[in-house]
């Protein structure tokens, strides 16, 4: 770990979708391109030390270490940043800004990398977001450069970041469910069949949920897809979209329904028909012609295509859309209790980066009071020469033995304190 | 010092048994870490022990009741282990740890004082006992991933899968560890009884056959050929495989508890 350079104070500036409408965040986001020049920008505002810009759809945040000389002004610095760099105006931006300083700073910071931060908690893309971030600023010099003298206090930070993040992640299950339609539906789908690989998926009718269900499917592994659709065009449209290297998407024709279905091992329906497509006796006839191999229909379509009574028969399971969202429901329910284990991870992880960098600030004060000891015991040794001059070597050993232990032992308790953790 | 090995083994089973209830239940994959390591071990000081007790009798096969279920109980802890390296499910092991755990108690704490009749010193009656043995932990094994499918079948149905439930294996996993197991008990099965009818025929002739154990021992391998037959044709899963594997189960049971009535497959002294 770096050293923390002194008189530098950590304040973290920002607006997310808790306190800023999208409007707002919107004409603060970076686009991936401009984030290099911002950073660089930022880094070189009057009084930072080092900066991080951490941009998504959901945040905006700017991470520093600023000379502590200006701290009074040390909000107007950073959003006056805002205010030139964004061309918004500070009365604009102002009500919607939070600030986090030092540890509390840290804790925030441990928490969006976490994920508990974010809109939907324990999602997974937030910490390649903060990776990429750290990435930017690293090669745009704006972490570590010269101006942090080399050692940077951003660079622990955030590599600490990531660990907590991690281990958040191994010793909680708050990102082991799935939280949207789509990957609701991939998730029951693997709780049937286990891997999706050579499934075949059969995607009645057309809808924007639909599709995005089918290609989450396919991003896990299902290798066909079928398309019925009352529109021929329509269902070609659809398989060229769909078309990708290993992936099998045919068209079948809408009267051809229900002699292909048993094929499928997961059958997609949004079509917007009056009646249902699939009743009882469909699924009894598809799975006796599969020898019971399972079929999972998802539903989406309102009013529904397939009649629930279908899932009575056996190997045959249906989720309609209320369902779906019910199991996404829960599952985020699940999250926020894992969250408040999460939270007690970030406590203690907080705590100890604090410890940490309150020795590694204390290491120059530290050496200077060694080097003034062994200054004074030598100073102290050099005037007694003449009387040690008769000493044999063997008891010239043991005074320079004893002089030495004296020192360490009057030091101990000074260098203790000044390892010693403070509540500030 | 068989048995100090055997207590040991015990002692490690009672750790995996409690372990894979995180590890299982709530995927807690740390505990995976205390409960593979600890059935290992326990599974190498098991066999230890089982080995120098028979070596100590100065016989190389189990004899009495408790060398019997401590055979049974590791070969059941090395079909848990064969399940977890081959499909990485820990949900076996709920149901087969415990098992092996309370099978390893008795010989462990009360072993055995019955004595061996002397027409069984062979390799070919051990190669007998364990293939049987086998065939049975095969049967058990595929019992528990149907109960299992049809458990995670009905949350499925019943759409409670959310807020914190159990975790399972896939459908289809569970449903190729019955089928599979049961394919691997066929053969240990069938050979275990032509062996045994083998050797029969040579100590006591074709009266050995009228033996109503015999003739259930035979019914046993119909029903299990029949299970397997019917599994296959229809597609046989959840409730309905429960039911077959859990009839076939009984068959065996019966099997088993004949062997106090049998006039002639009787090799433990009561």
């Amino acid at each position: 770990m770096s050293e923390r350079q002194n008189n530098s104070t950590l304040v973290l500036l920002g607006v997310n979708h808790n306190t800023a409408p999208v409007d707002i965040r919107e004409r603060l986001a970076i686009p991936a391109g401009r984030l290099a020049d911002a950073t660089r920008s930022l880094a070189h505002a009057p009084g930072i030390r080092e900066g991080l810009i951490l941009s998504t759809c959901n945040r905006v945040e700017l991470i520093t270490m600023q000379d502590s000389a200006g701290e009074a002004e040390t909000p107007a610095d950073l959003l006056r940043f805002l205010h030139e760099y964004f061309a918004v105006a500070p009365a604009t931006i102002q009500p919607h800004l939070y600030e986090f300083r030092e540890r509390e700073a840290v804790r925030h910071l441990f928490r969006v990398a976490s994920s508990l931060d974010s809109m939907v908690v324990g999602e997974p893309q937030i910490l390649g977001q903060v990776k990429e971030s750290y990435t930017v600023a690293r090669e745009v010099g704006a972490i570590g450069g010269v101006k942090a003298g080399g050692a940077g206090y951003l660079d622990s930070l955030l590599q600490r970041a990531f660990t907590v993040a991690k281990k958040v992640r191994s010793e909680t299950q708050i990102g082991s469910s799935s939280v949207s339609i789509a990957s609701v539906a991939v998730d029951l789908a693997r709780k049937i069949f286990g891997s999706l690989a050579n499934k075949t998926v059969l995607l009645v009718g057309a809808g924007k949920m639909s599709e995005l269900a089918v290609r989450h499917l396919v991003q896990h592994g299902a290798a066909s897809i079928l398309v019925a659709n009352r529109t021929q065009a329509r269902a070609e449209a659809i398989v060229a979209q769909l078309k990708a290297p290993g992936l099998t998407a045919e068209v079948i024709g809408f009267e051809e329904l229900y002699e292909q279905a048993p094929r499928a091992d997961i059958v997609i329906t949004s079509t917007g028909a009056p009646q249902q497509l699939f009743g009882r006796s469909h699924g009894q006839h598809f799975i006796s012609r599969r020898r019971g191999r399972p079929m999972f229909f998802i539903d989406i379509a309102v009013p529904r295509d397939v009649d629930p009574r279908l899932n009575e028969v056996d190997g045959c399971f249906v989720y309609d859309i209320d369902d779906l969202q019910q199991v996404a429901q829960a599952n985020l329910a699940d999250r926020s209790r894992e969250a408040e284990q999460a939270e007690s991870i970030i406590t203690e992880e907080v705590a100890r980066f604090q410890e940490r960098l309150q020795t590694l600030d204390a290491v120059p004060a530290i050496k200077a009071l060694q080097v003034q000891a062994e200054q004074v015991r030598q100073a102290e040794l050099a005037r007694a020469a003449k009387t040690l001059a008769g000493l044999t070597p063997a008891q010239r050993e043991a005074v320079e033995g004893l002089t030495r232990a004296l020192t360490n032992k009057l030091l101990h308790p000074q260098l203790v304190a000044l390892r010693k953790p403070t509540d500030s | 010092m068989s048995l100090f090995w055997l207590r040991v083994a015990v002692l490690l089973y009672g750790i995996a048994a409690l372990a894979v209830l995180p590890a299982a239940l709530f995927d807690r994959r740390r505990w995976n870490l205390v409960a593979i390591p600890c059935t290992v071990a326990a599974l190498f000081f098991h066999f230890v022990s089982l080995a120098e007790t028979m070596n100590e009798a100065h016989h190389r096969l189990p004899v009495d009741t408790h060398e019997t279920l401590s055979l049974l109980g590791l070969l059941l802890a090395l079909a848990f282990l064969a399940t977890y390296a081959r499909y990485r499910t820990m949900s076996l092991g709920v149901f087969l740890l415990p098992i092996v755990f309370l099978l390893g108690l008795l010989p462990a704490f009360r072993p055995g004082e019955e004595i061996v009749s002397g027409n069984v010193h062979t390799g070919w009656v051990f190669l007998h006992i364990a293939l049987l043995l086998a065939a049975y932990v095969a049967l058990v094994v595929s019992l528990l991933a149907s109960l299992l499918y049809l458990i995670e079948e009905r949350r499925l149905k019943a759409k409670s899968l959310g807020a914190g439930g159990f975790r399972l294996p896939p459908l289809e996993t569970l449903d190729k560890i019955a089928l599979r197991s049961l394919l691997f008990g066929l053969p240990c099965m069938t050979a275990g009884l032509l062996i045994g009818s083998f050797l029969a025929q040579i100590a006591y002739g074709a009266a050995y056959f009228s033996d109503p154990k015999i003739l259930l021992a035979f019914a046993m391998w119909l029903a299990y050929v029949a299970m397997i037959y019917i599994r296959r044709m229809n597609g046989l899963r959840g409730r309905r495989a429960v039911y077959l594997s859990s009839f076939v189960f009984l068959v065996i049971l019966a099997v088993w508890a004949s062997n106090q009535f049998s006039n002639v497959h009787r090799f433990t002294t009561p």
